[in-house]
């Protein structure tokens, strides 16, 4: 999956660590477990409230302290949302946008 | 000794080399709280260990300033500059449940807290110290009679009446944040110096300090508003009033007892004291937000 973090880690795009991730059975770079996990959280949210099959792209903008505004394409299809995480990975908060 | 903010792990005075390295290797293994301190305070960008052992000498240094001055910008870059505390954005409107959770979560806080205030007590013989420390303690949980009830008191007075019961504030256990939070303040306070240990607990009053635009601060502890808004109950505005109200020129009083006792020898121990409590003051802000949105779920 692309996402619009093109240097580093796919969630918050720092080229810090050496994680890796398979994410829908494709190898994708994070900085730390954290992120991983809050990336496998928010691709599991998405799919569950489109009901798509796969993600082809997503755009992150945000932080922790604010929260991510994103978008997810699949195929013509966008999705619009919001999510906030505690420091440990956990989702405090996801709504559609 | 130069200190790791985030394992708490001493390096010798200056060497700021052999952190940079730590820092190096955590990264390496990709180790969570390492590589997110670095994201969050340092760069996001991978960079050698010449370079980063520079960026953590600027990090850690005075600027020609005192030891008071450097804790307040690294508090507000922390806690209230552009990129706030999400606890700190969620006070920006009157949300009950934001303030159910803080009425659980922060009695433990306050139990630790005189716990901390009673180590400086015990670990020093100066009277302005002990003073301050006996004063603080009996005003944040013992009060002085019906007039002027204790801080503590007016946190369960905010719960109640917001539909919480003082039983359960009182019985209930904490968040595993706000445990972890407490271990990292008692172990402060029962391993370190007296010295270290107020900056640890009196920097984080500086959460709720109106004064603090002049250091860059761009949100206040919570919105004005909700003192003079019409939702609030009087008991949320008693509570929020008592630190909004207070005098900010007492509000540095513990900072400068700091400052006056500071020296070449002991600053970084105070710097890298205060940073491992402001990581653990930012995970139990997380459990006051948690906390509160158990409540809602449950609703
Ligand atoms: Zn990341
Ligand atoms: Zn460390």
């Amino acid at each position: 999956m692309k996402t619009n973090n093109e240097e580093g880690c796919g969630l918050c795009n720092a080229t810090w660590g050496e994680y890796h991730r398979d994410i829908q059975g494709e190898d994708m770079f994070f900085c730390c477990n954290i992120c991983a996990d809050i990336f496998q959280n928010m691709v599991d949210e998405v799919k569950k409230r489109t009901g798509w099959n796969v993600i082809d792209r997503v755009e992150l903008h945000g932080n922790y302290s604010s929260g991510r505004e994103c978008t997810a394409y699949s195929g013509n299809n966008q999705f619009k949302y919001y999510f906030r995480t505690y420091g440990d990975g956990r989702m405090m908060k996801f709504e559609e946008r | 000794m130069v200190d790791c903010a985030v394992c708490g792990t001493r390096f010798s005075r200056g060497n700021y080399g052999e952190l940079a390295t730590h820092f190096l290797t955590s990264a390496g293994k990709s180790d969570a709280p390492h590589v997110s301190w670095l994201n969050r305070n340092i760069t996001r960008t991978r960079i050698d260990q010449e370079m980063l052992s520079g960026m953590l000498s600027e990090y850690y240094s005075m600027n020609g300033k005192g030891i008071k001055d450097w804790i307040i910008k690294n508090f507000v870059d922390h806690f209230r500059g552009p990129n706030p505390h999400p606890f700190i954005l969620a006070m920006q409107s009157y949300d009950e449940n934001v303030l159910r959770g803080y009425a659980i979560e922060h009695h433990h806080f306050l139990k630790q807290w005189i716990k901390s205030c009673s180590y400086v007590i015990a670990k020093t013989d100066f009277d302005d110290v002990q003073d301050y420390e006996l004063e603080n303690i009996m005003t944040e949980l013992h009060g002085y009679g019906k007039d002027e009830p204790s801080h503590h008191e007016l946190l369960i007075e905010m719960g109640e009446s917001l539909g919480l019961d003082r039983k359960s504030i009182l019985q209930s256990t904490p968040l595993p944040a706000t445990l972890r939070a407490v271990h990292t303040w008692n172990r402060i306070a029962s391993e370190r110096t007296w010295i270290e240990t107020m900056a640890a607990m009196h920097s984080l009053e500086l959460v709720a300090n109106r004064d603090l635009g002049r250091y860059g601060a761009k949100y206040p502890y919570f919105n004005p508003e909700i003192l003079s808004g019409g939702k609030a109950t009087a008991e949320v505005r008693a509570f929020l009033k008592e630190g909004y109200e207070a005098d900010v020129s007492h509000s540095y009083v513990a900072l400068d007892i700091i400052e006056k006792y500071c020296t070449p020898e002991n600053l970084e121990d105070v710097q890298g004291s205060y940073l491992l409590s402001a990581n653990a003051f930012s995970d139990y802000l997380e459990a006051r937000l948690e906390r509160g949105e158990m409540i809602e779920n449950k609703q």
